[in-house]
C-alpha cells in the first residue's frame, strides 16, 4: 500500500476520521431517535461493548502478528475465502463512502448551494480524494493527523458554545424507552464504531504493530467520547430530534453559537473543518478498498486502481434517486452493513482461524 | 517535443473549470450581494378572506453595498396564501432575492397568534437562512404599524436597535430574549410551551398609551405610561399554549418568569416599606445561582417547590434613612419576600390555571419521577400542569444602599 509505515499516532487519528462523517451527517438523529433521552447511557454502553469486542480481537490477533484480515482469511480458508472477504469488504468501503458522500452533499446543496447540482458538489470531492491520493497515502494519514484535532476543538466549541443553551435534565427519564430499547435494540448503535474495520487491515502498515491493541483500545474510547461529546450536544440543546429529523443535525446546533453580537455563524468555519475531514475519510476508504485489491490480485502499482475506484465511488453516489432513498440506505441498510461486515464477519474469520491455528498447532 | 499527456492534462483541467463556473454559478448569483434584498425584520398579519399580509423591512444599501445610516425604514407588504409565497412574490417585484439571513425581528400579529401559528414558524424554521436567534414579538396592533414605528431614536441603524433592545431583559426583567429556535424547541417539546415578546405601540408621541396600572411593574406593551419618539414597545410576554396565543404577562409577571429560568441578572423591584404601608421602597435584586426547584406528584398532581434567592441592594434614598441598622435591614428583607412570595405564587398560578401553559419548562424538572419516555408521555404533564400546586420560597439579603448608607 505505501512504502511508509504508519506512526501509533496517525493509526488513531486515521480511524477516528471515520466516525467524524458519521457524526456529522444522520448519526447522532439515530442515536437520539431510537434511544431518546437514554441516548448518553446507550453510547457509554456500547462503548463498553465495543471495548470488549476489541479486547477480543486483540487476543485473536495475537496469534497472527503483522498479519491483516486477509491474510488470515487466506490462512483459514484459501485464496477462495481470501477473495470473498476482500471483496466484501471493498463493496463495503466502496458502498458506504458513496452513500455518505451523497448524504454530505446534499446537506451542503440545502445549506450553501441552493441551485447547484449536487452532481457538481460530489465531483468536487471526488477530484479532491484524486488527487490526494496522487500525492500518496502518507500524506491522507497526515492531513487527518492535522485535521482531526481540529474536528476534536470544534466538537468541544459546539459543546462549551451552547452550555446557555442546554438543559440537563434532558438525561432523564433514565432508561428513554424502556430498558429494553435502550440495551438490545439499542445494540443496533454498535454500527457507528464502523472505524474499527479499518483496523483489521492496519497491521502490516503498523511501524510498531505490537503497539495495534493500544491503537484499538484508544480509538474506541475516543470514539465514543467524540460521539458522547456532539450526541450530548445535540440532546441538551433540542428537544425537537425525537420527532423531527433535520438535515445536518450537528450543523443545526452550530447554528446557535454566538459570542455577543461580534462573533456570529461559526457554522462555516465548522463546515469548512468537517469538509476536509470528510475528504479524509473518502480517500481512507478508497486507499482501503484500493489496498484489499491489490493484495487479493498481487498486483504492484495501484494507481489505475485507485482511479476506477474514485470513479465507482462518483458513480454509486448518483444512484439514489434522492435524498430520501440515500438517507432510507444509510439510515436503514448501512448501519446493519457495518454491524455485519464490521463486527460479525470479521471476528468470525479471527476465532474460526484461531480454531484453525489452535487445531494446526496440536497435530503439529 | 510536445508532450501529449500535458496537453490532455490542461485539457481537462480547463473543461472542469469551465464546468465548475457554470454550474456554481447559479448559487453565487443568487446569494450574490447585488442580487439581494436583506430584510432585518419580518411581520405576519392576517389581511381579509383569511390570507397573510407579509410586511417586510428591508436595509437600504448603497450601490458599493455597504449599509446606508439611515433610521427611516423601506416597508413593503405583499397578500399571499403562505410565507413561501409572499416571498416569492416580493422576489419578482423587487428584481431581487429577499434574503433572510439578516432578519432579527419576526413580528405576528395578535390576532393571528390566537389562531395559531404553528405552520408560520415551520416554515420560516425550515428557511435555511433564518437564523434560530431571530427574536419573535407578538404585536398588539397590525404588524406594519409596530414595524413602522420601531425606528429607534438613539441608534443609527434599524438592525442595530433590534439586536440590542432584548438584551435589556438582562437588566430590567421586562422583555425578554425571545427567540424563534426557542419558540420552534418549545412548540415540538412535550413538558413546555412557547413565549415571544410581546410588542405594542403607544397612540402617538405626545400621549402615553391608557394605562391602568396602580403600580409601576404592572405595565406592559401598549399599556404603559411611556411617551417618545418611539412609539413601538416591548414590554411583557406573550404566552402561548402549544401554537395558539393564551395571553399576557406584565412587567412584573415577566421578571418572575426570566428569575424561574435564570435568565435575568439584575432588576428593579418596588415593595411595600415595612413602616409605611403607603410608601415604597425600591430595591434591585440579584438572583442568586442556589435556585432550587423540586417536582414531585401528589395524587398525580404536581408539587412544584421553588426557592429563590436574592441579594439586594436599596436604590431608593429618604430623609432619615437608617440602612445601616441591621433590624431595619431585616424587617425590609421581610417585607421584601413576602411580595416576592406573593408575586410568584400569583405569576404561576396565573400561566397555569389561567393560561394551561408551561413557558418556564417546569415539566423538565419532574422527568426524573419517570423511569422512561412512555411513562412520561402517558402521565401527560401538559394536561396536568394546569393542576400543580405551587409552595414558593424566598430568601432575600438585603445590604444597605449605595452611596449613602443613612441620611
Amino acid at each position: 500500500m505505501t512504502k511508509q509505515k504508519i506512526s501509533t499516532v496517525s493509526a488513531v487519528m486515521l480511524t477516528l476520521s471515520i466516525v467524524v462523517s458519521y457524526i456529522t451527517s444522520s448519526l447522532p438523529r439515530t442515536f437520539i431517535n431510537e434511544t431518546k433521552s437514554a441516548t448518553l447511557l446507550n453510547i457509554i454502553y456500547i462503548t463498553m461493548i465495543v471495548l470488549f469486542i476489541i479486547l477480543l480481537f486483540c487476543k485473536l490477533l495475537k496469534k497472527f502478528p503483522g498479519l491483516d484480515l486477509l491474510d488470515i482469511s487466506k490462512f483459514l480458508g484459501g485464496n477462495t475465502l481470501r477473495n470473498i472477504v476482500g471483496t466484501l469488504f471493498i463493496a463495503y468501503f466502496i458502498i458506504s463512502s458513496s452513500i455518505m458522500l451523497r448524504n454530505f452533499c446534499e446537506g451542503l446543496v440545502v445549506v450553501y448551494y441552493p441551485l447547484t447540482n449536487y452532481i457538481f458538489i460530489i465531483l468536487m470531492f471526488i477530484i479532491s480524494i484524486a488527487l490526494t491520493n496522487r500525492l500518496g497515502f502518507q500524506s491522507t494519514i497526515n492531513t487527518a493527523s492535522i485535521v482531526f484535532p481540529l474536528v476534536l476543538i470544534s466538537a468541544i466549541l459546539l459543546f462549551c458554545g451552547n452550555l446557555d443553551n442546554f438543559s440537563f435534565r434532558k438525561i432523564y427519564p433514565v432508561l428513554g424507552d424502556g430498558a429494553y430499547n435502550t440495551f438490545v435494540l439499542g445494540l443496533k448503535n454498535i454500527g457507528a464504531f464502523g472505524g474499527i474495520c479499518y483496523l483489521y487491515f492496519l497491521p502490516p502498515m503498523l511501524k510498531e504493530p505490537e503497539k495495534l491493541k493500544k491503537i484499538a483500545i484508544i480509538s474506541v474510547i475516543s470514539t465514543g467520547f467524540f460521539i458522547l461529546l456532539c450526541v450530548g450536544t445535540l440532546l441538551f440543546m433540542f428537544s425537537f430530534f425525537t420527532t423531527t429529523d433535520e438535515i445536518m443535525p450537528l450543523f443545526s446546533a452550530a447554528r446557535h453559537i454566538e459570542f455577543g453580537t461580534f462573533f456570529q455563524r461559526f457554522e462555516s468555519v465548522f463546515l469548512l473543518i468537517w469538509i476536509i475531514s470528510f475528504c479524509c475519510y473518502l480517500s481512507i476508504s478508497c486507499k482501503f478498498a484500493t489496498h484489499i485489491f491489490n493484495k487479493m490480485l498481487n498486483l504492484s502499482d495501484m494507481r489505475p486502481i485507485l482511479n476506477i475506484f474514485i470513479i465507482l465511488i462518483f458513480a454509486i453516489s448518483l444512484l439514489p434517486k434522492n435524498y430520501a432513498v440515500s438517507n432510507f440506505v444509510e439510515t436503514h441498510i448501512y448501519r446493519y452493513l457495518r454491524i455485519a461486515v464490521g463486527f460479525i464477519l470479521g471476528m468470525t474469520i479471527l476465532i474460526l482461524a484461531n480454531f484453525k491455528k489452535r487445531k494446526v498447532g496440536d497435530k503439529h | 517535443m510536445i508532450n501529449i499527456n500535458n496537453i490532455l492534462t490542461k485539457i481537462v483541467i480547463l473543461v472542469l473549470v469551465i464546468i465548475f463556473i457554470s454550474s456554481f454559478s447559479a448559487s453565487y448569483n443568487t446569494l450574490n450581494l447585488d442580487n439581494s434584498a436583506f430584510v432585518v425584520a419580518l411581520g405576519v398579519d392576517k389581511s381579509e378572506a383569511d390570507k397573510l399580509e407579509l410586511t417586510f423591512e428591508f436595509l437600504a444599501t448603497s450601490p458599493s453595498g455597504e449599509s446606508v445610516s439611515e433610521t427611516k425604514p423601506v416597508l413593503n407588504s405583499v397578500q399571499c396564501s403562505s410565507i413561501t409565497n409572499g416571498i416569492n412574490i416580493m422576489n419578482s417585484y423587487l428584481g431581487k432575492k429577499v434574503n433572510l439571513s439578516h432578519c432579527k425581528l419576526i413580528i405576528f400579529s395578535e390576532e393571528l397568534a390566537s389562531e395559531g401559528i404553528s405552520n408560520e414558524v415551520y416554515s420560516l424554521v425550515n428557511e435555511v437562512q433564518i437564523r434560530p436567534s431571530a427574536n419573535i414579538v407578538v404585536s398588539k396592533c397590525n404588524t406594519k404599524y409596530y414595524i413602522e414605528n420601531s425606528i429607534p431614536s438613539l441608534e443609527s441603524l434599524i438592525p442595530r436597535y433590534y439586536d440590542i433592545f432584548p438584551n435589556t431583559s438582562k437588566y430590567t426583567g421586562y422583555t425578554c430574549d425571545a427567540t424563534i429556535g426557542d419558540f420552534f424547541n418549545a412548540l415540538i417539546c412535550n413538558y413546555c410551551d412557547p413565549y415571544a415578546i410581546l410588542g405594542g405601540t403607544t397612540n402617538s408621541e405626545n400621549e402615553s398609551s391608557q394605562s391602568n396600572s396602580s403600580d409601576d411593574s404592572t405595565i406592559k406593551s401598549s399599556e404603559s405610561p411611556i411617551t417618545g419618539n418611539r412609539l413601538s414597545q416591548n414590554i411583557g410576554l406573550a404566552v402561548f399554549n402549544d401554537d395558539k396565543l393564551a395571553g399576557e404577562l406584565n412587567a412584573i409577571e415577566t421578571i418572575c418568569f426570566l428569575s424561574i429560568k435564570k435568565e435575568v441578572d439584575n432588576f428593579l423591584v418596588s415593595i411595600p416599606s415595612p413602616n409605611d404601608s403607603n410608601s415604597k421602597i425600591d430595591i434591585y435584586l440579584t438572583p442568586n445561582s442556589t435556585h432550587n426547584i423540586n417536582v414531585s406528584l401528589v395524587n398525580g398532581s404536581p408539587y412544584i417547590k421553588l426557592k429563590l434567592d436574592f441579594s439586594g441592594k436599596i436604590y431608593s434614598m429618604t430623609r432619615n434613612s437608617e440602612y445601616l441598622d441591621i433590624n431595619i435591614l431585616n424587617s425590609i428583607s421581610d417585607s421584601c419576600n413576602n411580595y416576592l412570595e406573593s408575586q410568584f405564587s400569583s405569576y404561576l398560578y396565573k400561566t397555569s390555571t389561567v393560561f394551561e401553559s408551561d413557558i418556564n419548562e417546569l415539566g423538565s424538572y419532574c422527568l426524573s419521577n419517570f423511569l422512561t419516555t412512555s411513562d412520561f408521555n402517558n402521565y401527560n404533564w401538559l394536561d396536568n400542569y394546569k393542576n400543580a400546586t405551587f409552595d414558593v420560597e424566598i430568601n432575600t439579603v438585603i445590604d444597605s444602599g449605595f452611596l449613602l448608607t443613612q441620611t
